[in-house]
């Protein structure tokens, strides 16, 4: 995939424009000053900071925190799509390659919200079109009416291959699971499969893939752990290719007794520090663990934008910390339209 | 006959000095001028100073020049 065009990357203009962007991105005292802040005001305030234009644009269609969440993400978007025309060669290759995981995330949408009988309109309120679907093409999508035609459009727009049995487990019931799964880890082995590990760019790619493979795993592991499923039946829920959390290592963690039994396989990983002050009370709520894996992706981005500043890991570190800003407001917006106190807000925030 | 072969490698000395440093420079720039441009697409604040960064690799060629008016002036 990635020797498509032949070309060498544009790493020097494409990564100035991802650090300007970057710099431009909100502080923790915005989200401090945010919290403080009715939902109206929020809408105010993110205004002034870089989401006017999406602010604007849709307020006639929505309000309140419908249009502050549909901005946020439409601006998300934006900016990506705009990255990904920026650059150029293998760089813009293998931004589209990671960008594929937003047409996932659409087909998820536009099925979810087809099987809850939601309009047009309610589905596109949580459209991110930042992959290789345009908008145009998931209003297509979104106009067919049986599932199964949505994801034989799907398949040719998105080059996505279904096997038998997950069109079989579709057709036979209303239980989206089984597509969803299979979708996750078509979009990560097409991703690993792809890289051509010949050149010192694409296998910084590679492993920053696989990294997020793994953050993946454990997260399902210990989803599943928490609802008491253990041993095979984790195991098809896992995405082979992990850097750390091989087939091996997943399967003792999954057949674990409990997330206390993990913790001796768990403790030589590098993002081990980051998740053990959250481990013991994850039986009650993993949003700690989770919150703890966001931030050990977003401390290696960081770390490897340093390291290598002009390859493809920079671009990486800005759109993880961008799409991390777009869920720090949510968090932030439903948080205080629900009413929870802002210990328990700033909780939940990656900062 | 001697002394026309010594000048003439003078000159060929003091062409591949500027040569070769403008050579570098541009290789230089390359990249620095990418970075300059994108950076300012982002923000035109940025103007003056990336039009700083963009003109460091220039010395090199000044040295370079300096090294051919020695060449050419001085031996």
């Amino acid at each position: 995939m990635f020797r498509r065009n032949g070309k060498k990357g544009n790493y020097a203009y494409t990564v100035a424009r991802v650090k300007a962007k970057k710099s431009l991105l909100m502080k923790e005292e915005d989200y401090s000053k945010m919290m403080m802040m009715t939902v109206p005001e929020m809408s105010r305030y993110i205004s002034e900071t870089g989401y006017q234009k999406e602010m604007v644009d849709l307020a006639v269609r929505s309000s309140g925190l419908d249009l502050l969440e549909h901005a946020t993400y439409t601006n998300m978007a934006k900016v990506f799509s705009t990255i990904l025309e920026a650059s150029e060669g293998e760089l813009s290759d293998m931004l589209s390659a990671y960008l594929a995981k937003w047409d996932i995330w659409n087909m998820k949408v536009i099925l979810r919200g087809k099987s809850y009988g939601l309009d047009a309109n309610g589905i596109k309120e949580d459209l991110v079109p930042a992959g290789s679907l345009s908008a145009e093409s998931l209003d297509k999508l979104i106009a067919i009416d049986s599932q199964e035609d949505i994801i034989a459009a799907f398949g040719k727009m998105a080059h996505v291959t279904f096997t038998p049995e997950v069109l079989a487990a579709q057709k036979a019931g209303i239980n989206l699971e089984e597509i969803e799964d299979y979708l996750d880890k078509f979009y990560y082995t097409r991703l690993v499969n792809s890289v051509d590990t010949s050149s010192r760019p694409s296998l910084l790619f590679l492993n920053f893939v696989r990294q997020e493979i793994d953050l993946e795993n454990l997260e399902t592991i210990l989803k599943l752990k928490v609802e008491g499923i253990r041993g095979d039946a984790v195991l098809k829920y896992i995405i082979p290719e992990g850097k750390h959390i091989d087939m091996k290592l997943a399967m003792q963690l999954a057949n674990a007794e409990s997330i206390e039994a993990m913790i001796p396989d768990l403790a030589g990983l590098d993002f081990y520090e980051n998740i053990k002050d959250a481990l013991p009370t994850a039986n009650k709520s993993l949003l700690g663990v989770l919150a703890g894996l966001k931030g050990y992706a977003m401390q290696q981005a960081k770390k490897f934008s340093h390291l290598y500043p002009l390859s493809v890991i920079p671009v990486l570190d800005f759109m993880i910390h961008k799409e991390n800003e777009v869920d720090n407001i949510r968090i932030i917006a439903r948080g205080t339209e629900s009413g929870l106190s802002k210990e328990e807000i700033k909780a939940l925030l990656v900062i | 006959m001697a002394a026309d072969i010594g000048t003439g490698l003078i000159a060929i000395g003091a062409g591949l000095a500027v040569g070769l440093t403008g050579l570098g420079a541009g290789m230089a720039e390359k990249d620095v001028g990418a970075a300059a441009v994108g950076a300012i697409t982002e923000d035109q604040t940025l103007f003056g100073k990336a039009m700083i960064f963009m003109v460091l690799p220039e010395t090199i060629v000044i040295f370079g020049l300096v090294i051919a008016i020695m060449a050419i002036f001085v031996m």
